[in-house]
């Protein structure tokens, strides 16, 4: 079958929709970096809030702390670990990709998977 | 006296849907007089709902619900919204929706009889089993053991006129659903014509309305009253009420498949029991306080335990039917590579993804609790990373599924939509290069702008224009995609290109806003009927030597030691400008002030869908 000229152009947005996603990469300054990390981070003491949002003293001080500790050039993933050593892994919003996680993170791309299989089955190839 | 009357009537009209119940299996009522006790006893509710809202208005501190969550000296509408605002009023206006949706359905044309008859049974039994939840456990109409002149007064966050009536929206939303499951099943039962079908869609597409608009006023609530400056929090009790709504989309899209396709039924059968299932679970979930802590449950767990139970009942029933009776089969689907069914079909499988994942990440920090007990929270960074990537290729299929044809994978005029897609995308390509580039602001923009772009090459290449109603009607799929892309860009623009600027001030200091000259006027302290008011204002210079005058700051609640924050919003058609009064240090007020763009485009949206759902309804 040949492709539609739709899906054809599909695959050159996809190309430089990849190419431009590169420029993520590029380096941010620390406030930026404070504020994506703290986005992450819950609130402790208030209801649902992210510790960027928040303005309670709790948060005021972590925000604090993280950003001493990426001046330091701790990475993210460490300041992290700090945190759920002190708090818990109840202060993460983004749960922890590791072991005992593995079903959360892998379920919606499974039944991904089942889905595709299921439509591609189902297609017939040959014109009705 | 209010309160007997109440409890009485309660109690009479739970007693006729007995009646009604086992009736149907020791004799056979008439239609008539069938549907005359259906509705009398969706009146005996509704009369027990109203003598509790007139407990509340007056202030009857002898019923221990009013003394518990009223107090005298609060405005009127919100003695009248405080009736739902607390677990035991609100579960008695979800069964009075549930009645007046009994009542409704009652007066349906053109459907079987018998078929008509079953459908309001499977609904008096649903009527029984939260009636008795609310007699049982939840009873609004206690007698007050003391004497006392003044009630404990309402949650102020509750007190605002977004959040009075967004519960009976959102609650005719979900219970909305209660209808089209017992279609379905009663569908199952009788599996005659396709008669129940049509009635279904018009069923589903005004409880998928009110949820909507239920859903858009509580974020709109959370947008203007929490002032954190968002509109959506990925949290739990949001999600619960994005699950059904999700499904309920599905069922609205399958429900339109079914014109040109037959063996969708099955499928329609299922999303009928999955949305009011998720309604029920989702109250579940809600009302037996579990979502906070797990141990808050059972501090009061004959009321979670109840609702879990009607939950397995009304869950088991439905899919121990849906297994045993199933539709019989008919032909299989016609699923070319790209035509309208397919598109429909990956399209609901993509939602069902979501509404499972949803569904996954609301509950697993209480399934590791329960399993390991050990607290973590999944919030929206898990959501945004899962659910949206999911949708994508969903909103990629929307944006040209109404143009593709039932039978052939040929596209009318593809040439048309490739050239705008082209230009489109070079378009916002320059955009986010020239401006600052974000990965989802650049995917969100070119999502949004190209759905409304190809519905509206659609609407041109394939139908006259002409303005009368039965052209609206016909055009309503794509406007209702429109409304979709326009709520695309404003959720991308809000929340991607948000800007904030800090500041602290003195009273008299002018300060910089987008270019704009702002004015910190003065603070300024007031006392209202019920709180006492701090109000930091503002002026605004809009140009032209016009300025707009905003108030921002905080309320404190004394009857219940209640601080509530108060945004000030500056709503322009292209950004808000949101101004969060902090507190004052060393003399100095700390200001936020967050420049949202385009938010007003999601409510726009928002409003775009609810109409074509109403365009829906009235169309076969």
């Amino acid at each position: 079958m040949k492709l539609n000229p739709f899906f054809k152009f599909l695959n050159i947005a996809i190309l430089s929709f990849i190419f431009f996603s590169l420029k993520i990469f590029a380096i941010e300054n620390i406030d930026e970096r404070v504020k994506n990390l703290t986005l992450e981070l819950r609130c402790m003491t208030c209801q649902n809030q992210s510790i960027y949002d928040s303005d309670a003293e709790f948060s005021n001080d972590i925000k604090k702390i993280v950003k001493r500790k990426l001046q330091e050039g701790k990475s993210e993933r460490d300041i992290k670990k700090f945190l759920v050593e002190r708090y818990g892994e109840y202060i993460l919003f983004r749960p922890l990709m590791n072991y005992s996680n593995i079903f959360l993170w892998s379920f919606p791309f499974i039944l991904l998977i089942i889905g595709l299989f299921f439509v591609l089955i189902k297609t017939k190839t040959k014109k009705a | 006296m209010s309160s007997l009357v109440g409890f009485l009537s309660l109690v009479f009209a739970i007693g006729i849907n007995f009646y009604l119940f086992l009736s149907r299996y020791i004799f056979k009522f008439q239609k008539q007089k069938f549907n005359l006790f259906i509705r009398f006893s969706s009146l005996l509710t509704l009369l027990s709902f109203f003598s509790l809202i007139y407990a509340y208005v007056v202030s009857d501190f002898s019923n221990y619900n009013v003394f518990q969550n009223s107090h005298s000296n609060k405005p009127l509408i919100y003695k009248i919204s405080g009736t739902w605002g607390n677990h035991e009023g609100s579960m008695l206006l979800w069964l009075c929706i549930l009645s007046i949706f009994s009542f409704f359905f009652s007066f349906t044309k053109n459907i079987e009889d018998n078929f008509q008859k079953l459908t309001l049974i499977i609904q008096a039994f649903l009527h029984i089993l939260f009636g008795l939840f609310i007699v049982f456990t939840s009873n609004p109409f206690l007698v007050n053991s003391i004497l006392v002149n003044e009630g404990l007064g309402l949650n102020p966050i509750l007190q605002d006129p977004g959040l009075a009536v967004h519960p009976p929206i959102l609650y005719a939303g979900y219970v909305g659903y209660s209808i089209v499951f017992s279609i379905a099943i009663a569908g199952l039962f009788q599996n005659t014509d396709d008669e129940w079908i049509y009635v279904a869609k018009k069923w589903s597409l005004i409880s998928w309305t009110f949820l909507t608009g239920g859903i858009a006023l509580g974020s709109y609530w959370a947008y203007y009253e929490l002032g954190w400056g968002g509109w959506w929090f990925w949290d739990p009790v949001e999600n619960i009420s994005l699950m059904p709504w999700i499904a309920g989309l599905a069922l609205v899209h399958s429900l339109m498949m079914v014109r040109g396709e037959q063996a969708i039924k099955k499928w329609i059968v299922f999303l009928s029991i999955l949305c009011f299932s998720l309604s029920v679970f989702g109250t579940f979930l809600v009302r037996s306080g579990i979502l906070t802590s797990v141990h808050s449950f059972a501090a009061d767990a004959s009321r979670g335990i109840f609702i879990l139970l009607i939950f397995f009942i009304v869950t088991g029933f439905g899919f121990l039917v849906f297994l045993l009776k199933e539709p019989e089969k008919s032909n299989a689907l016609n699923l070319l590579f790209i035509n309208k069914v397919s598109a429909l079909v990956i399209n609901n499988i993509l939602m069902i993804i979501a509404t499972l994942t949803i569904l996954l990440g609301t509950i697993y920090p209480i399934i590791i609790e329960v399993l390991y007990n050990k607290r973590i929270s999944v919030g929206g960074p898990y959501f945004n990373s899962t659910v949206i990537p999911i949708m994508i290729p969903g909103f990629l299929l929307m944006s040209i599924a109404p143009i593709l044809s039932w039978q052939t994978n040929k596209i009318n005029n593809s040439k048309k939509y490739v050239l705008a897609f082209i230009i489109l995308s070079v378009l916002v390509i320059l955009q986010s290069y020239f401006l600052d580039f974000n990965t989802w602001g650049f995917v969100g923009l070119l999502l949004g702008f190209w759905i409304i772009l190809a519905s509206i090459i659609a609407i041109f290449s394939s139908y006259k224009i002409k303005i009368n109603i039965k052209f609206f009607k016909i055009i309503n799929p794509h406007v209702a995609h429109i409304g979709v892309g326009i709520a695309i860009i404003g959720i991308t623009c809000s929340s991607v290109f948000q800007n904030e600027l800090d500041f602290n001030l003195n009273e008299g200091d002018r300060f910089n806003v987008n270019g704009k000259t702002v004015l910190f006027e003065k603070i300024e302290t007031t006392n209202e009927i019920n709180f006492q008011s701090l109000r930091g204002k503002f002026l605004f210079d809009t140009g032209k030597n016009q300025s707009k005058e905003i108030e921002a700051g905080k309320n404190y609640y004394p009857v219940s030691k209640m601080i509530t924050s108060e945004a000030g919003i500056l709503h322009q058609w292209d950004k808000d400008i949101y101004f969060i009064l902090g507190d004052q240090k060393n003399n100095e007020w700390f200001v936020k002030v967050l420049i949202n763009p385009f938010v007003s485009f999601i409510w726009l949206g928002v409003i775009i869908m609810m109409y074509s759902g109403l365009i829906a309804v009235s169309r076969r």
